[in-house]
C-alpha cells in the first residue's frame, strides 16, 4: 500500500475518533451511560406523613354550607334528592349525633344546638379498610383513607363497618344526578360506595383541601399530624379538641374544638 | 504538501464522514414514523396540574407501542400512583410525566374523537368513561 495512502487513512480515522469526542461532549447522552432512576424511587415513605384536620366548631356558626357545596361541586358528588339514598362527603350534624358518646348532660344550650361539621375521619386504624374483601378502600401511605373505585364491588360491608356514616351507596346512575359537572375528578358509577378522600387530587397538587380553602371563616386547618412544627400541631397543643367516638380505637385524624 | 497540512486535510475529511453518517441516521429515524389523522395531537400540552413533573409535549412512548399497549400503561399507573404514590413516569428518552389520565387528556383531549374512532372501529366497548369524563363532555 502506498505510504501516503495509508498515512492519510490513519488520519482520517482519528478526524473521525476526534468527530466522536466532540460529539460527546455536546450530547452528554451519547457518551455516558444512563443513570439508573429506579435507584432514585420517588416512592413515598409509610407513615412520614399524616393528613389530619381540625374544625373549630366556635367559627363554624348558623347555616353555612360554601364547604359541602364546593367539596360536592368539585367531586361530582350526585344529589338523588332522597335522604335514603343521599350521597354525602362532607354534612353538618347534631351534637348527639356526630359525639352520641360524649357528655351532654347539662350541655350548654348554644352547644346543643350547634350543627357540626362532620366528614370521613380517616382514621388511624380504619374499620372500614378491613371490611373491604376486595382492597377497594385501603389506608394510603399519608394516612389518608382512599378508595379505587375501579375495584369496589358494592358489597357495603365498608358502610356496615363505619361507625361515623361516612359513606354512601350509588343506588342509581348518579351521572344524570350531578347537577354541574365538574373536570376536577371523575364521577361514579352505579353499584360503588364513595366518600371524602381528603381531597387527595388536589393535595397532588400542592392545594389545600377544597373544604378548607372555601371556608369564609377559616375554621377548617389541615396539615401534618407527624409535623410537631405544622400549624395542625400548634391549634393542638394550644386548644382542648375532641374525637369523634374516641372509644372505639379508630383514632381519628380529624379533630375538633368545641 | 507538508506533513501539517496532511493532518489537516485528513481530520476535516473525517469529521465531514462522521457528520454525514449521523445526519444519515437522523433523517433516516425521523423519516420512518408516519402520521395519521388519529395521531394529530396539540404541540403544547393544556393547562394540567402540576403535580409530577411534566417536562414534554411528546406521547410517553412510540406510537406503535402506544396503540397496542395504552390500556396496560393505563392499569400500571392507576396502581402506581392510587396505591404506591409513585406519580412519576421516566420514558428511555428521560422525559419526565405524571402518571395521570390527565397527561394523556393534556394533548389528546384536543381532539374529541381520539379514544372513539379507534374503539368503534375495534369495537371495543372500554367502561372508563362511565366515570372518567371523556373529551366530549369536558365543559371546553
Amino acid at each position: 500500500m502506498n505510504q501516503n495512502r495509508r498515512e492519510f487513512l490513519r488520519k482520517a480515522g482519528l478526524g473521525a475518533l476526534a468527530g466522536l469526542g466532540a460529539a460527546a461532549g455536546l450530547f452528554p447522552a451519547f457518551a455516558l451511560e444512563n443513570t439508573d432512576l429506579s435507584v432514585f424511587s420517588d416512592k413515598p415513605v409509610e407513615g412520614k406523613v399524616r393528613w389530619g384536620m381540625l374544625i373549630d366548631t366556635r367559627k363554624c356558626l348558623g347555616d353555612c354550607t360554601e364547604c359541602i357545596v364546593r367539596c360536592h361541586h368539585d367531586h361530582n358528588v350526585p344529589d338523588f334528592g332522597k335522604s335514603k339514598s343521599e350521597v354525602k362527603w362532607i354534612w353538618k350534624s347534631e351534637y348527639e349525633e356526630a359525639f352520641p358518646t360524649a357528655s351532654a348532660q347539662f350541655q350548654s344550650p348554644e352547644v346543643e344546638h350547634r350543627r357540626f361539621l362532620t366528614l370521613c375521619n380517616h382514621c388511624a386504624e380504619p374499620p372500614c379498610t378491613k371490611a373491604c374483601p376486595t382492597e377497594a378502600t385501603f389506608r394510603r401511605w399519608d394516612g389518608i383513607v382512599s378508595m379505587d373505585y375501579h375495584r369496589c364491588i358494592g358489597c357495603r360491608f365498608c358502610m356496615a363497618a363505619c361507625p361515623y356514616g361516612s359513606r354512601s351507596f350509588n343506588w342509581e346512575d348518579p351521572r344524570p344526578h350531578v347537577k354541574e359537572l365538574s373536570n376536577t375528578y371523575p364521577t361514579r358509577m352505579r353499584g360503588v360506595a364513595e366518600k371524602c378522600n381528603f381531597c387527595s387530587e388536589r393535595l397532588v397538587k400542592n392545594e389545600l383541601p377544597a373544604c378548607v380553602e372555601s371556608c369564609p371563616q377559616k375554621a377548617l386547618t389541615f396539615g401534618d399530624l407527624n409535623d410537631t412544627n405544622s400549624e395542625l400541631r400548634k391549634l393542638l397543643a394550644a386548644n382542648q379538641t375532641m374525637q369523634r367516638k374516641p372509644e372505639l380505637g379508630t383514632l381519628p385524624s380529624v379533630f375538633y374544638i368545641i | 504538501m507538508n506533513k501539517f497540512n496532511q493532518f489537516l486535510v485528513a481530520l476535516v475529511a473525517g469529521v465531514a464522514v462522521f457528520v454525514a453518517v449521523g445526519f444519515f441516521l437522523i433523517a433516516g429515524h425521523r423519516g420512518s414514523a408516519s402520521l395519521t389523522a388519529a395521531d394529530v395531537v396539540a404541540q403544547t400540552p393544556a393547562a394540567v396540574g402540576k403535580g409530577a413533573p411534566v417536562d414534554s409535549a411528546k406521547c410517553i412512548m412510540p406510537v406503535d407501542y402506544m396503540r397496542a399497549h395504552h390500556m396496560q400503561v393505563l392499569d400500571k399507573w392507576r396502581k402506581d400512583s392510587v396505591r404506591k404514590g409513585t406519580r412519576t413516569f421516566v420514558n428511555p428518552e428521560g422525559a419526565h410525566f405524571d402518571k395521570s389520565l390527565n397527561t394523556c387528556m393534556g394533548c389528546h383531549g384536543s381532539n374529541p374523537m381520539f379514544c372513539f374512532m379507534c374503539h368503534e372501529y375495534a369495537n371495543v366497548k372500554p367502561t372508563c368513561w362511565n366515570c372518567h369524563l371523556s373529551p366530549m363532555e369536558v365543559p371546553q
